[in-house]
């Protein structure tokens, strides 16, 4: 009986068009957090970022009434918030965990205050008109092959954004003198730094770039796939990005495929006649954490965070 | 800028005096950083107001000052905001308490809030299970239960922790979610009430706490004029939640335990060499940890709101988080934990009638987030370098970050290098100490 809904479900195309876009809405915010870690800095900040992005980009296009506007002022103010955490946790050396939760306090007060503020009547934004939304490109005949066109040609721009992000921080991590600095700066800042590597400036662009990668995962939940801003509307995907890294790796690559599992999941947990079979959704939800748990418990090959991950660098120090 | 001075004069040649001197002197930055924070939070408050707000710069400034004082009548203006402070106060020094357990510890605890969920589930589902048990049964066995669930939810990050060396920080964070989805699939389903209203039943009478106002009535109230209790709606919880700042306190300064957590946090290799049971302390002090959480969320469930809503997936209650601010602002001590506590739930408790008033009440989680911001950097040595000698008002011991925070985040293989820092920082310390007198 749940076998068979289970094959079912797995067996329609809407579910993996669904478990694909939540995989990429979920990979850029974790891409992010894998620069960030890499470079030392732990960023649980991701959400709050996220929530930043999604209010951003629907704010901006609605008042601009340009959907690009929105989607580059969202980028634009993830990175700025993401400029907190490298300020306080670089320079002045806080202690991440607690500045990456501040970012995500101030995030939910910033945007469902300005939500309350700036909207008409305190009433909050309406649903947006479709020319305010990002576009799904038209991939013309491929679109029409039985499968695959629904699960690959049929997506949002930002998933093909994702992919082609992926790839870059890919090869920007291990094929470039660029990305050997950061994992250096990340492993052992002391020797990076005697080497003659700018250990605050690698990590300060590390952290803003997790802060525009998340930007833009937010742009994409409220621009691209709801069509509208909620408070606190992100619901939890930053830390499920965060388990993504870990679960990876701390790998691009690596998050990229826990970012597929967990979408798949996601996607299940929305499907109705896997809830007819009595599988209930908030038990499915608990499965990328579990899954995250028994990795850094390590029954299948243990995960180790990048060795100075968390702790601030001062120059002179051993 | 005074307090150098009048020390200079007096510490020769009066004694008394000077002991008070130095005490002051000893607990002004201890002090200095937390009252740091929160005024420079209000500031920037305003200065976020001063921006969003509509109208003329005048009508700006009206609505700052309407802010706070909204955020101050809202908070602790009368005995009925008082009150419901303190109904928000109860869980957060539970909660607070988890987190500072933990941090005495070295250990960071932020899975206050799938702790508190866990108590709170546990006790409701042993209360909605056990309907029959008469109240002197139920009322310690739904405790003691919350305890135990918190405890063990709490023991697992100890465990992976100690044993697998997973880092606290997410174990914590993956336990939390996972206690929320537990949860409501608890409420949504075997447990859900008629209607689909994502709650319980409510508790049975006999398993609900009793209102201070009660107890009041019928004991003194026979002979002075009575309370209503319907205006003060705090609960015997609070009581208990005192009653556990005194155990914590006993726990933390008066036992071997609590000696031995804070090597444990301040020095995890001496205290390797000084045949601390390190790993069984952890799982340990975990374990405590989670009971004061579980503890809490259960109490408000039996004393404020007998339908289990506690913190779920869709309504996030931040409880756990503020619990973060709180022990952060109390610098993990008794007395502290009570004033943060006492801050943020009445932030908390002020915020829906800010709403009231025109003033979105969301505006207290950007306070709440600029406190933990300036408690968690060095803003305030930072600021002293700056300033001109004139105004250096604290002494430089105040820059100690190892007193505002527990430790540098606990690294894995990094007890040397929290080793060496702490001993790097002790130096610098000392050294600018010794060249201020």
């Amino acid at each position: 009986m749940f076998f068979q809904a289970l094959l079912q479900v797995l067996s329609s195309s809407n579910t993996w068009q669904n478990a694909l876009q939540f995989a990429a809405l979920l990979l850029l915010p974790a891409l992010g957090g894998v620069i960030s870690e890499r470079s030392g800095v732990v960023n649980i900040g991701m959400e709050g970022m996220m929530l930043i992005g999604a209010f951003t980009g629907v704010y901006v296009a609605v008042n601009t009434n340009n959907v690009w506007m929105g989607l580059i002022c969202a980028i634009i103010c993830g990175g700025l918030i993401s400029l907190i955490h490298a300020v306080v946790s670089i320079n002045f050396k806080a202690n991440q965990v607690i500045s990456g939760i501040a970012i995500n306090i101030i995030a939910l007060g910033l945007t469902s205050y300005l939500l309350f503020v700036l909207t008409p009547e305190h009433q909050g934004f309406p649903q947006l008109a479709a020319s305010l939304r990002i576009p799904t490109p038209n991939w013309g005949p491929l679109a029409d092959i039985p499968f695959l066109g629904a699960v690959l040609f049929q997506q949002n721009l930002i998933f093909y954004l994702a992919l082609l992000i992926l790839v870059g921080i890919h090869l920007l991590l291990f094929r470039t003198n660029i990305g050997l600095r950061i994992r250096a700066v990340g492993e052992h800042p002391q020797a990076a730094d005697t080497a003659g590597v700018n250990v605050r400036l690698i990590r300060y662009w590390c952290v803003v770039g997790s802060g525009l990668l998340s930007g833009l995962a937010g742009a994409f939940l409220s621009l691209g796939i709801v069509g509208i801003f909620n408070a606190n509307m992100t619901a939890g995907r930053g830390f499920i990005a965060m388990a993504a890294v870990i679960f990876g790796k701390y790998t691009p690559l690596g998050a990229a495929g826990a970012c597929l599992i967990f979408g798949l999941g996601e996607a299940l947990s929305y499907s109705v006649s896997l809830q007819g079979a009595g599988i209930d959704s908030n038990l499915i939800g608990t499965i990328p954490y579990l899954l995250t748990l028994i990795a850094l418990v390590g029954f299948v090959g243990r995960t180790v965070a990048p060795a100075a991950d968390g702790a601030p660098y001062e120059p002179g120090s051993e | 800028m005074a307090v150098p001075t009048i020390q200079r004069e007096t510490s020769p040649a009066r004694p008394p005096t000077s002991r008070l001197l130095l005490w002051l002197r000893k607990q002004g930055p201890r002090v200095g950083r937390p009252f740091f924070a929160v005024v420079l939070s209000i500031l920037i408050g305003s200065i976020v107001i001063l921006i969003s707000s509509p109208g003329s710069f005048g009508d700006r400034l009206t609505t700052i000052s309407d802010a706070y004082t909204a955020l101050w009548a809202g908070s602790f203006g009368d005995g009925f905001s008082l009150s419901n402070t303190l109904v928000k106060v109860t869980p957060l020094i539970f909660a607070s308490l988890s987190v500072a357990i933990s941090f005495r510890a070295g250990l960071f605890n932020i899975g206050a809030a799938g702790q508190i969920v866990v108590g709170a589930m546990a006790a409701d589902i042993l209360a909605l299970k056990a309907t029959t048990w008469p109240g002197w049964l139920l009322v310690p066995s739904m405790i003691l239960i919350s305890m135990l669930a918190g405890g063990l939810w709490g023991a697992i990050v100890g465990f992976l922790k100690a044993w697998r060396g997973a880092h606290e920080v997410v174990t914590t964070i993956m336990l939390n979610w996972i206690a929320f989805y537990v949860t409501d699939y608890f409420i949504d389903g075997p447990f859900t009430a008629p209607g689909g209203v994502n709650q319980t039943n409510a508790l049975p009478l006999q398993a609900r706490l009793p209102r201070i106002t009660d107890i009041y009535n019928a004991t003194l109230g026979q002979f002075l004029p009575k309370a209503d209790p319907y205006m003060y709606l705090v609960d015997v919880g609070f009581l208990i939640a005192l009653l556990a700042l005194g155990v914590y306190w006993f726990i933390s300064k008066r036992t071997t335990f609590g000696y031995e957590i804070r090597v444990l946090g301040e020095n995890p290799k001496a205290a390797v060499y000084a045949g601390i049971p390190t790993k069984r302390n952890i799982l340990l002090v975990m374990a405590i940890a989670g009971a004061f959480a579980g503890l809490g969320g259960a109490l408000h469930l039996m004393g404020q709101f007998p339908y289990q809503m506690v913190a779920t997936t869709s309504r996030v209650d931040t409880t756990g988080f503020d619990a973060i601010g709180a022990s952060l602002l109390g610098m993990n001590t008794s007395i502290g934990i009570l004033l943060g506590s006492l801050l943020f739930g009445g932030l908390r408790s002020a915020s829906p009638l800010m709403q009231a008033s025109g003033i979105s009440g969301d505006i207290v989680l950007v306070l709440e987030a600029l406190i933990l911001f300036c408690m968690a950097s060095e803003f305030l040595p930072a600021l002293r370098r700056v300033l001109p000698d004139w105004l250096r008002i604290m002494p430089a011991r105040a820059a100690s970050p190892a007193t505002a925070t527990p430790a540098p985040l606990p690294v894995e293989e990094s007890g040397e290098e929290v080793l060496q820092e702490a001993s790097t920082k002790k130096a610098g310390d000392d050294g600018t100490s010794l060249k201020e007198e």
